[in-house]
C-alpha cells in the first residue's frame, strides 16, 4: 500500500471508530461515560495495531505497553466520568494505579541497569502521581467548556505531543501515535459543531491525557526527550483545568475556552519550537 | 583441621596437575579473539522502495574456537553493542538507537551464540545458532567463509571470516516504518579477523 495513504489509514480509522462510538454515547446518555473513554483507549489501540502490528502478551518491550495500557486504562477513564459524588474513586483509583503503571514502563531500565534503581524508583514516582493528579484535572475541562471546545484543546495537546516528540524525543513512532489520538480527539471538533448536545466525556479526556503522558514519560524515558519538556506537557494540561478553577468559573463563556487556548499555544508552541530549532541546528538533513 | 587443609590442598595440586595433562587431549579446538579493529559488521536496508542505505557497528566483541579436524566442535560467540550504530548521520544514528528501531537503553546488545557448526567444503562451513535483538531470540542459520589466514605485525596468528545473510526486523520485534518507509529485510556482512589467544 502507498505510504501516504497507510499513514492516513493509521490516523482516520481509528478516529473513526471512536466518533462512532461518540455518536452511539450520544444516543445512550447513561452509557455516555464509559462509552467516551472506551472511544478514545479502543481507538488509540487501534492506531498501535495498524502502525505496529499486535504486540505480545506481557511485553518484553516497554514500548509495547502503550497498546495494553490504551485498553486497560479505559477503566480508569470511566471512573473518571462517574457521578461527582463518587469521584473520591476515581481520585483513589489514579493515585493507586498510577505509579504501577509507570513500575511497568520503567522497570527494563533498571533491569538494563541504564537507571539506578533508586532513579528509577523517583522517576516512577513523580511520573505516577503527577500524571494522576493532571489526568483528574484535566477531566474537569468538559464541565464548564462547549463539548467542541474541550476536543479542540484536548486535540491541540495531541499536535504539541507529536511535534516536541518527533524533534525533541527524536522518534516517529510515539509523535505519530500522538498525532493519531490528537486526531481521534480532533474528530469531536466537528461532531460537536454539528451536534451542539455533544459532550466529548470526562472518561475520553481522562485517557487521552494517561496516554499522552505515557507517549512523553516513554520519549523521555527510551528516547531523546529532555526533562524541561515535561515541564511544558504538564502546564498544557494544566491549562485545561483552567475553566473549571473558581478564576475560570468567573470568566465569561468565551474566554473560558480562549484563556487555556492562548495557554496551549503560548507554552506547547515554545515548545514544539525549541525542539524544533534544535534539531535543526544539528543540521545533518536527516528527515527521517 | 589443619590435617584435613593439608590433604584439601594436596587434593588441588593433584587436580591441578592432572588437568593440565589432560588438557591438550580434550581442547582441540583453537580459540580466537575477534579483533574489532579489523573486523566489520555492516548492514544495508532500502529507503522508500528506492535505495540501500548503509551503515556498520563499531563496537563488539567476540570469540571464535577453530577446530580444524572437527569443525562440527567450532563454536562462535558474538556481542554488538547496538550504540555504536552509524550510519554516518548523527541523527538517524539517534533515530536507530531509539525505540522505533533498536530500543537501546533497554536492549543495548545483539548477541549471537552458535549451537551448531557443519562443514560444507574445505572453506565453508554452515553456522546454526541463535540471534537475539531487541530481546527477542530467533534461530539463524549462516553461511561462513575462511577468507585467510597469517599473522599480523605483532606476532600473533590471525584468521579470518566473512559471512553474508539476510534477517527480517519484523521478526525480532523492529516493525516501525515496514509500510513502505524502510525494507523489513536487512542484508548483514560480517567479516571477522580473530586472534589466536
Amino acid at each position: 500500500m502507498n505510504f501516504a495513504l497507510n499513514n492516513l489509514l493509521i490516523t482516520g480509522l481509528p478516529a473513526l471508530l471512536a466518533g462512532v462510538l461518540w455518536l452511539v454515547g450520544g444516543r445512550l446518555p447513561r452509557a455516555h461515560g464509559w462509552l467516551s473513554a472506551l472511544a478514545v483507549g479502543l481507538g488509540m489501540g487501534l492506531v498501535y495495531w495498524l502502525m505496529l502490528g499486535k504486540p505480545a502478551f506481557l511485553p518484553s518491550d516497554a514500548q509495547e505497553w502503550v497498546f495494553w495500557l490504551a485498553l486497560g486504562l479505559i477503566p480508569l477513564g470511566w471512573l473518571a466520568g462517574i457521578a461527582p459524588a463518587y469521584r473520591w474513586v476515581a481520585g483513589w483509583g489514579l493515585a493507586l494505579v498510577m505509579p504501577w503503571v509507570f513500575v511497568l514502563l520503567f522497570s527494563p531500565l533498571m533491569q538494563s541497569e541504564y537507571w539506578a534503581l533508586s532513579v528509577g524508583v523517583a522517576w516512577i514516582l513523580v511520573f505516577g502521581v503527577g500524571l494522576a493528579a493532571l489526568t483528574l484535572a484535566a477531566a474537569s475541562a468538559e464541565e464548564r467548556l462547549a463539548g467542541w471546545q474541550t476536543a479542540f484543546l484536548v486535540a491541540l495537546i495531541g499536535g504539541v505531543s507529536a511535534g516536541v516528540l518527533f524533534y525533541g524525543a527524536k522518534s516517529a513512532s510515539f509523535a505519530q501515535m500522538a498525532g493519531s489520538l490528537g486526531a481521534i480527539m480532533g474528530l469531536g471538533v466537528p461532531i460537536g459543531w454539528v451536534m451542539r448536545s455533544f459532550r466529548v466525556g470526562r472518561g475520553a479526556i481522562a485517557v487521552a491525557v494517561m496516554l499522552y503522558g505515557v507517549l512523553w514519560a516513554l520519549g523521555f524515558a527510551y528516547a531523546s526527550l529532555q526533562a524541561p519538556y515535561l515541564l511544558a506537557f504538564a502546564l498544557c494540561v494544566l491549562a485545561l483545568a483552567i475553566p473549571a478553577t473558581p478564576f475560570g468559573s468567573r470568566l465569561k463563556p468565551t474566554m473560558r475556552f480562549v484563556l487555556p487556548l492562548i495557554c496551549i499555544l503560548l507554552v506547547g508552541g515554545a515548545a514544539v519550537g525549541v525542539s524544533y530549532q534544535a534539531y535543526m541546528a544539528a543540521a545533518t538533513d536527516y528527515y527521517y | 583441621m589443619k590435617q584435613f587443609a593439608t590433604h584439601g590442598m594436596m587434593g588441588l595440586a593433584v587436580l591441578a596437575m592432572l588437568s593440565s595433562t589432560l588438557t591438550p587431549f580434550y581442547a582441540q579446538g583453537v580459540t580466537y579473539r575477534v579483533d574489532p579493529v579489523h573486523s566489520s559488521i555492516l548492514f544495508r536496508v532500502k529507503h522508500m522502495n528506492t535505495a540501500y542505505v548503509y551503515g556498520r557497528f563499531n563496537q563488539f566483541s567476540g570469540m571464535l574456537v577453530v577446530d580444524e579436524k572437527n569443525p562440527e566442535r567450532s563454536s562462535v560467540q558474538f556481542e554488538i553493542d547496538l550504540n555504536s550504530v552509524d550510519t554516518g548521520n548523527s541523527q538517524r544514528d539517534d533515530h536507530l538507537r531509539n525505540p522505533d528501531f533498536f530500543n537501546t537503553r533497554q536492549f543495548p546488545k545483539a548477541t549471537f551464540k552458535s549451537t551448531r557448526v557443519r562443514k560444507i567444503n574445505d572453506t565453508t562451513v554452515e553456522v546454526q545458532g541463535n540471534l537475539t535483538l531487541r530481546g527477542v531470540t530467533k534461530p539463524l542459520t549462516i553461511r561462513v567463509t575462511f577468507t585467510g589466514k597469517g599473522r599480523n605485525p605483532r606476532g600473533q596468528e590471525i584468521i579470518g571470516y566473512e559471512t553474508t545473510f539476510t534477517i527480517k526486523r519484523s521478526e525480532f520485534g523492529i516493525n516501525y516504518g515496514l509500510n513502505g518507509g524502510l525494507s523489513d529485510e536487512v542484508r548483514v556482512t560480517i567479516s571477522v579477523e580473530a586472534i589466536r589467544q
